[in-house]
């Protein structure tokens, strides 16, 4: 009897043991994939250029995986820096997630890495790097979870189509870290190469110059709705492809396909329209949705959506159209086999209407005014005022207080998607356990490209606690001028938009300009998640939380998190740098600046040809205030050597005498952001003297020509002209009260 | 022997000037659709890239010649381009809007643009596998009746489409392809009861969608579409439609009598007055499958 007891007591779980092996073999069925990350060139615009490759493929190979399976990925980094991989959209043990120094340590040079987990969803997934800026380069591709046959069944006229997978991305000349040292020193340039410098003479060309005077007046700069220009739009690698087989199978006329298109893009949101006809959306961040037609949608950056098409008519292939926000660039996909049915390209924007816009909703202290609009789930689109296939090629025709002004869908019979038109399929809501409501206001300002939550950085910031188990809903306010796609990790959340207990999930959301919305989840995996803007170089700018659960299990792969967490702020701790200098025949200047989200260390020079004219430079560390930046103190170190010979010493105007021959002093001053975008500078020296002064650098006459004056109370004073060659080169003259007329050219980086 | 060489100089010049416009040049013959002069002109400057791309075409035989930069562009990218102007040609067809924007004289025959066919059915979830036979049956020919007024439910759309954007030439176009669906439906494929209500309205409706096809007179057309919108109505409560639509309404239309419509989104979009009122409306019935 004992003996028995024994066995049985030995058995049992040995037995129970043998059981769940055979069921975990039997189900979980694991998937492995090598991935081997190499430095590579390619040349996608004209010039060889570098980039990052995966298995030789830009984008990276399409990784498939069946619900139930359980994926190991093995990450070989045969490059000369770090790198990680992120899972986007997936739910997974967070060491897994992929964020280097947040859930794990970035993959050295030469090593190998494994990612392992199951699959526990189904639906269009991506993946990307989350080190640095190498998503923009290369390392993006389709993750695609497919459903188990059974549930395939449950939804056969979706999930039993021809399906294919597509990976938005665009491409650019530049390097990656110059596009974003170049957004932080408000660069003009790439506006310049879209022709959307909005400038004087332009404005007075469209009968705009009030606008533009007004725009000025509340101390913005030119708007756009993006901030980059590339140089090529790529469609799974490619500008322009055919799809006209799949799985083996040509397709014809009255057959249907679904593709499952994210956006890889780094910063490009993109219209998709379908010259076949509607466009039928069944799927949003991997979650089904009821069946949607629309005649277009947009796919905001990190997105995914599965979209079914009809190949209307024999022997023709249909184009599908991915046109770039800013209506600059596209790439086509043409469905079907045959002589290519085209699609009109979107016509270009009305930029000054934008301009008229943002002037009516922006308050003089840099805060929007919805004008009691109450905009959510990109319903109301402010940028209609600028699409003339909604609004009409040159006035708009909508009335001051029409109440649909912005409402695409009401203004036209071109049928828009907008996130309150998803609904799922079945109900989404939370289980019934307390509720954590926390409230964000995305905070930024274009002119010094600092994007924030609450106007704080990553690095600025503790993570936010959240109690395992407890539902956490959040309330979003974008309050910047730009659109940004809030991006969860881990988790899927329910979007509230009026289908009740239908809300659709989802894993991003775009939010508009002053667009409030509210997103819901239940706090059910222990970690580490990071929550940010997916424009990547608004991420790298630090705008972005991390939610930490607590009392958890410390992360294995982070060994030592205090070194973790610098390596993770110095992301948006990183100082950019920029230099110009002017080479004239009257003198040399020019001016060098180090510059993060708070600091700036600058210095000026203004070197003569000789003793007379003089030499000096100035020196400023400063700090920027405030939500708009509009304000910053600092302290300064001035120096100048100059031989005058008669009128030795100068008055300045409040009566202060000044040798300026030799002079080293130290001062403490501040610079303010006046309207009109003039630079008012206040400094009081240590040898008491004080100088106020007036400037402004970069109005923009006509897309190339800009003027420059500075005017200050040593009754000292410039005025110039540059005329941009290039990004690098202008041509400048100007007439300086110390220095005298001059004409050279200006280097700039 | 100097006034030699200066000769040369300019001979060499004027080489340059004549030749090297387009450099690494290839020239190839391509088919594009067209009418008149109005037509060479337009096209020649879709193909007109300063230094990359140009174009003769001739009306007569409807070839192009086409002159690229081989290392700069391609065939497809000129031909893209032409397209795009509004003319059909070996590789691309305009965009419709594109085509529908040509003056009247250059509205080419687009031989190569294929008529829409019916949509290939989706397999029916197989959880109805195991009905009992004459549900079965039944089954069948409903999917037999709304296969076959698919196409005339579809072109119904896209003629109600046509004329919420006021374009008469289309809405011609439009009722044409109703007219063809119409007469390809076999009436003895039809479930009984869509039969007989088929049997009552089929007249009817061939003699509105032959009006609507007959004008381009947009007020003309929308005075058929009353009825031909009623007479739709009776027909889609009665046979199967695979998404809901929508009767809608607009008091003003029919010189403030109203009139009805249907749709297939539930927003209104007013087809007896286009753009000037387009909101105008409201949805009276929503018929379900």
């Amino acid at each position: 009897m004992a003996i028995q007891k024994v066995i049985y007591k030995k058995l049992l779980p040995l037995t129970t043991l043998f059981i769940f092996l055979l069921c975990a073999g039997y189900s979980q069925k694991v998937v492995r994939y090598d991935l081997y990350v190499k430095d590579t060139l390619v040349a996608f615009a004209g010039k060889e250029k570098r980039a990052i490759a995966v298995n030789g493929q830009i984008p990276m190979p399409t990784l498939s995986f069946t619900e139930g399976d359980t994926a190991e990925i093995h990450v070989h980094n045969l490059l000369k820096e770090e790198t990680s991989l992120h899972w986007h959209g997936l739910f997974l043990p967070n060491k897994e997630d992929g964020v280097p120094n947040l859930t794990q340590m970035p993959i050295k040079p030469g090593t190998t890495h494994i990612y392992r987990f199951p699959i526990i969803q189904h639906g269009t997934h991506w993946y990307h790097s989350h080190s640095g800026l190498q998503e923009q380069i290369g390392m993006y591709g389709s993750m695609i979870l497919n459903k188990r046959s059974a549930d395939i069944e449950k939804r056969k006229d979706v999930d039993g189509l021809p399906t294919v997978p597509l990976i938005l991305s665009e491409w650019t000349n530049y390097k990656p870290d110059n596009v974003h040292r170049m957004l932080h020193n408000a660069t003009d340039w790439f506006a310049l190469k879209k022709n959307a410098v909005q400038s004087y003479g332009e404005a007075i060309g469209a009968g705009h110059f009030k606008t533009k005077l007004r725009n000025e007046w509340k101390r913005m700069l030119a708007m756009d709705v993006s901030d980059v220009y590339y140089d090529k739009i790529l469609m799974n690698g490619k500008p322009e492809s055919v799809i006209d087989t799949v799985d083996g199978k040509k397709l014809k006329a009255g057959d249907k396909v679904r593709l499952r298109i994210s956006n890889g893009a780094a910063s490009s949101y993109f219209w998709l329209r379908y010259a076949g006809g509607k466009i039928t959306v069944v799927a949003n961040d991997g979650n089904d949705v009821v069946p949607v037609e629309v005649d277009r949608l947009i796919i905001a950056v990190s997105e995914t959506y599965d979209i079914v098409l009809n190949i209307p008519a024999e022997g023709t292939a249909y184009e599908l159209l991915a046109t770039t926000e800013d209506r600059t660039n596209s790439a086509s996909v043409y469905i079907g086999s045959g002589i290519k049915q085209l699609i009109s390209p979107l016509p270009r924007l009305k930029y000054f209407e934008g301009m008229k816009m943002m002037n009516d909703m922006m308050k003089m202290n840099g805060d929007l005014d919805d004008m009691g609009m109450n905009m959510s789930l990109n319903q109301m689109d402010m940028n209609v005022v600028m699409y003339p296939e909604i609004t009409g090629e040159v006035k708009p025709k909508q009335k001051e207080d029409d109440p649909n002004r912005y409402n695409a869908n009401a203004l036209s019979d071109i049928v828009t998607l907008n996130y309150a038109m998803l609904k799922a399929p079945e109900k989404t809501t939370l289980p019934d356990v307390p509720v954590k409501v926390l409230q964000f206001e995305l905070t930024g300002n274009m002119n010094r490209y600092v994007w924030s939550m609450n106007n704080k950085v990553v690095s600025e910031t503790d993570k936010i606690l959240v109690k395992k188990g407890e539902n956490l809903r959040l309330l979003i306010y974008n309050g910047s001028m730009m659109r940004h796609p809030m991006h969860l990790h881990g988790h899927d959340f329910r979007v509230l938009n009026g289908q009740g207990e239908y809300a659709p999930l989802k894993n991003v959301i775009d939010i508009m300009p002053m667009e409030t919305d509210t997103l819901e989840f239940n706090a059910n995996v222990e970690g580490d998640w990071f929550f940010h803007c997916h424009i990547l170089y608004h991420m790298m700018s630090g705008m972005g939380r991390v939610f930490s659960y607590k009392d958890q299990q410390p992360n294995p792969l982070i060994l030592n998190p205090k070194l973790a967490q610098r390596k993770l702020f110095a992301d948006d701790r990183k100082m950019h740098f920029m230099f110009q200098n002017d080479v004239a025949t009257n003198g040399n200047d020019g001016e060098m600046m180090l510059q993060n989200t708070r600091w700036s260390i600058g210095t000026e020079w203004r070197l003569g040809y000789n003793d007379m004219h003089g030499y000096e430079t100035e020196t400023h560390i400063g700090r920027y205030i405030g939500k708009m930046q509009w304000l910053m103190p600092f302290i300064g170190f001035d120096w100048r050597y100059r031989k005058m010979g008669l009128h030795a010493e100068e008055k300045n105007m409040f009566g202060q005498s000044n040798t300026k021959d030799n002079r080293a002093v130290i001062s403490a001053g501040l610079n303010y952001t006046l309207p009109m975008l003039v630079r008012f500078q206040g400094e009081i020296f240590t040898d008491g003297i004080v100088r106020l002064q007036l400037m402004r650098e970069d109005i923009p006459l006509t897309k190339r020509l800009r003027f420059a004056f500075m005017v200050n109370t040593d009754k000292e004073y410039m005025t110039g002209l540059h005329y941009i060659f290039s990004r690098a080169l202008a041509v400048r003259t100007h007439y300086d009260s110390d220095m005298g007329f001059g004409a050279g050219f200006t280097f700039a980086y | 022997m100097k006034s030699f060489i200066l000769l040369a100089f300019a001979a060499l010049f004027t080489n340059n000037i004549a030749f090297a416009q387009i450099d690494n040049s290839v020239t190839v013959s391509a088919k594009i659709y067209g009418n008149c002069g109005m037509c060479k002109n337009s096209i020649e400057k879709a193909a007109d890239k300063k230094k990359i791309s140009k174009a003769i075409w001739d009306k007569d035989t409807k070839l192009a010649n086409i002159t690229y930069n081989s290392t700069k562009t391609s065939l497809d990218a000129v031909l893209k381009d032409i397209a795009l102007a509004g003319y059909d040609n070996q590789s691309f067809l305009a965009p419709d809007d594109a085509y529908n924007k040509l003056p009247e004289c250059c509205k080419y025959k687009r031989e190569n643009k294929q008529p829409a066919v019916a949509q290939t059915l989706q397999p029916a979830p197989s959880s109805h596998e195991n009905h009992e036979e004459h549900n079965q049956s039944k089954q069948d020919n409903t999917i037999k009746s709304t296969n076959q007024l698919t196409a005339v439910f579809d072109s119904y759309f896209t003629l109600k489409d046509a004329l919420v954007k006021t374009d008469g030439n289309q809405a011609s176009v439009k009722a044409k392809e109703l007219k063809t669906a119409i007469e390809a439906v076999k009436m003895d494929k039809l479930g009984m009861d869509v039969h007989t209500v088929w049997m009552k309205l089929v007249n009817g409706l061939t003699e509105d969608a032959e009006h609507i096809n007959e004008t381009k007179d947009i007020a003309h057309q929308r005075d058929h579409f009353m009825r031909l919108s009623k007479n739709m109505y009776e027909l889609m409560k009665v046979s199967k439609t695979s998404a809901p639509v929508y009767y809608q309404f607009c008091p003003m239309a029919n010189n403030g009598k109203g009139a009805n419509w249907l749709s297939r989104e539930a927003g209104i979009k007013n087809p007896y007055y286009g753009a000037q009122m387009l909101t105008c409306g409201k949805t009276v019935e929503t018929i379900q499958q």
